[in-house]
């Protein structure tokens, strides 16, 4: 049986602590770039172009992955100190390589206008720029330095849980699918979810690899021509597969977690098995949806994009959510901060999930594709999903079972925020429904008055849900904060 | 089917459904607040719930199926177009649109034409759309600044789009796929008489 001895367990929540300071601190600066380019689409302040496509692309750099690398590290703890031993080299090595990368992409967008936006369709990040060739560049070798960095903690942590649990085979659960030898050990649902999330992590980084150093050749090389459309598929398979695990990672926490507040044990059985084999399948093909618009693509692809994301509905609602309701109903929870941050974050990941459905319709995609109707829904499984486990967990570090359920100050930030975050969803979906384009700088040049006037309204309206949003974060900052700094004093004086 | 789509766009209907799927979720959280007590043994709780998730089980398999069959049916690709009235070749660039009637046999860098044009209203048009340099994307909004229908305008690609304008007026065209950094004025008309 696997022993992790106390002073690993504390070296592990050494390192899992970093990455919570980080995020605390990173995660608002770029809420605060995309106040700023609410406000600039609003009219309210003029940032010129050129600065709204590079915080636009740092925003959503930055965004994606500050929240994968930190669903990764949450994993990564809760594996490290129950299910397998990792080693805490290997942690700091990413985390050192993601703050590399991070620094590179600041300096590549903040300094050299680098803007292309998160997912950079090619040929554009060679044609028509207004930023140097040099902050291209370093843009391409930061985001590989992330992903060397993101590679070796998926293969690290993989392989560890692989030799815990006696292999691959083991890790996907089939072992549920066959009689059990007697005395087998069981698979806890993390170990499994960590599987399914990161080995198409996995693909989805290689993939993205081959396709930065293809980026790179083109920078060095003008004269070369690759496929636009092969390159589509490329990025938004790595961007689609990245953003969607990471949801996927932070449902594994919740499988973990919640447990310890409803008393219920959440076990793997046959059914977990079929059900997140099958999402292992879904992660892989969805992203077809994102290419619905480009005609020229291989209708059997848009078929699949169809029919796979309309059927990611049934594992993730029939199996995990209402596996969340099996825990809770009845079970006389006590509703601290932590169980809540779980419930309603699941409930985002719901709504999102459901208008990413409805845009996953090619005849509905016609009039909604790469309207604010997209930000709308994957702001509400982030922002509204993703963000609120991450906070979840935060507070699992900073909060003990009895001080979750009392503080106030917790709960009431907690709100806040999840009321601001929806109402400012809100504004994306009215302006989605308003046929609003995504990604301008501004409303200005569009000759359709209606067009011009609501989106550049919403954005206005939107920036004060903004505002109200971080102030709720803060407060729950604030409450962590204290937290954090008391156990702090109290290790302090043990030592002493 | 058809007086549902005669009565609503498909913004309103995509509002709707999702009106109605958001407020399932904020009632069930609801429920489940104040259901978490009285407090039950996990066994007999749990069979309630996994008894209803079998139900919702095959209710949204049924949805998934039905939402498929109904709604592949209603693809704007080539193979459900018909045979156009008239034909026009687009050209996206950086960050100007140009139209010209026909099929052009020029390169998309060569092709001439202006960034507006007048077709008729009740008549066909396909348009063929590509771009002369990074990826932009066509999209036609009605008099009522309703997006009613797009494609991607993709070097080295040609994607055929149909469209039948039902009423006369100035229906105008934004770039939805952002393409730098004027991509925002990138704008056309098309004048229907």
């Amino acid at each position: 049986m696997l022993q992790i001895s106390p002073v690993e367990i504390k070296r592990q929540r050494k390192l899992v602590i970093i990455w919570s300071i980080t995020f605390m601190v990173v995660f608002p600066l770029l809420i605060i770039l995309g106040l700023l380019m609410r406000l600039n689409q609003g009219e309210d302040i003029n940032l010129g172009a050129d600065t709204f496509y590079t915080l636009m692309t740092l925003h959503g750099l930055g965004m994606a992955g500050l929240l994968f690398t930190f669903s990764f590290a949450g994993l990564w703890y809760l594996v490290g100190t129950r299910q397998a031993k990792l080693n805490i080299s290997v942690g700091y090595f990413v985390y050192t390589l993601v703050l590399i990368g991070v620094i590179g992409l600041a300096i590549a967008t903040l300094i050299g206008k680098f803007g292309p936006g998160w997912y950079m369709l090619y040929p554009l990040p060679f044609i028509g720029v207004n930023w140097p060739a040099w902050s291209t560049g370093l843009a391409i070798v930061s985001l590989i330095i992330m992903g060397v960095a993101w590679l070796s903690g998926i293969i690290h942590l993989v392989s560890a849980m692989s030799k815990e649990f006696g292999g691959f085979s083991n890790l996907m659960g089939w072992q549920y699918l066959r009689k059990r030898k007697e005395g087998e050990r069981d698979l806890p649902p993390i170990v499994m979810i960590t599987t399914i999330s990161l080995v198409p992590g996995l693909c989805a980084f290689l993939i993205g690899a081959a396709m930065l150093f293809m980026y790179l050749m083109q920078l060095l090389e003008p004269a070369l021509h690759f496929n636009p459309l092969l390159m589509k598929n490329m990025v938004m398979f790595f961007g689609h597969t990245l953003v969607n695990i990471t949801l996927y990672c932070c449902v594994g926490w919740v499988y973990a977690l919640l447990p310890e507040y409803t008393g219920r044990e959440w076990k793997t059985d046959k059914v977990l098995v079929y059900s997140w084999n099958a999402t292992f399948i879904f992660i892989l093909f969805a992203y077809f949806h994102h290419l619905y618009m480009d005609f020229a693509q291989p209708s059997a692809f848009q078929y699949i994009g169809q029919i796979v994301s309309y059927s990611s509905a049934i594992p993730a609602t029939a199996i995990t959510m209402f596996g969340v309701i099996s825990q809770i109903y009845h079970s006389k929870i006590k509703w601290g901060v932590i169980p809540v941050c779980f419930l309603i974050g699941v409930a985002g990941w719901a709504i999102g999930g459901f208008s990413a459905v409805v845009d996953s319709t090619i005849a509905v995609n016609s009039v909604l594709h790469n309207t604010l109707w997209v930000p709308a829904h994957f702001h509400t499984y982030m922002l509204g999903g993703v963000v609120l486990f991450i906070l979840g967990l935060i507070f699992y570090l900073s909060h003990t079972k009895e001080e979750q359920e009392k503080d106030k100050t917790a709960k009431f930030g907690f709100w806040l925020f999840v009321i601001s975050i929806h109402c400012f969803i809100g504004m994306f979906y009215s302006g989605g429904l308003n046929s609003i384009p995504r990604r301008y700088a501004d409303y200005k040049g569009i000759p359709i008055v209606s067009v011009h006037h609501t989106g550049a309204l919403l954005a206005e309206i939107a920036a004060l849900f903004i505002i109200l949003l971080l102030i709720g974060l803060f407060i729950m900052y604030f409450a962590i904060i204290i937290k954090l700094s008391k156990q702090k004093n109290a290790s302090l004086i043990k030592s002493v | 089917m058809i007086l549902f789509i005669n009565f609503l766009t498909i913004q309103t209907s995509a509002a709707i459904i999702s009106f109605i799927a958001g407020a399932i979720v904020v009632l069930v959280v609801i429920y489940l607040f104040y259901s978490s007590s009285p407090a039950e043994d996990k066994v007999s709780a749990k069979h309630k719930v996994y008894k209803m998730r079998a139900r919702y089980f095959f209710a949204l398999v049924f949805c998934v199926i039905a939402g498929l069959i109904i709604t592949l049916g209603f693809l704007p690709y080539p193979q459900f177009q018909s045979r156009p009235d008239e034909t026009v070749s687009v050209v996206g660039m950086q960050w100007a649109w140009k139209f010209a009637p026909g099929i052009s046999d020029k390169t998309p860098l060569q092709m001439e034409g202006g960034s507006e044009i007048t077709l008729p209203s009740n008549k066909l048009i396909k348009f063929l759309v590509t771009s002369s340099d990074v990826n932009h994307d066509f999209a036609i909004y009605n008099t009522n600044g309703v997006l009613v229908a797009q494609t991607q305008a993709m070097p080295d690609y040609q994607n055929a789009l149909e469209y039948k304008f039902p009423e006369p007026g100035d229906y105008h065209i934004l770039c939805l796929e952002y393409c730098g950094i004027a991509h925002a004025i990138m704008v056309g008309t098309i004048h229907v008489k």
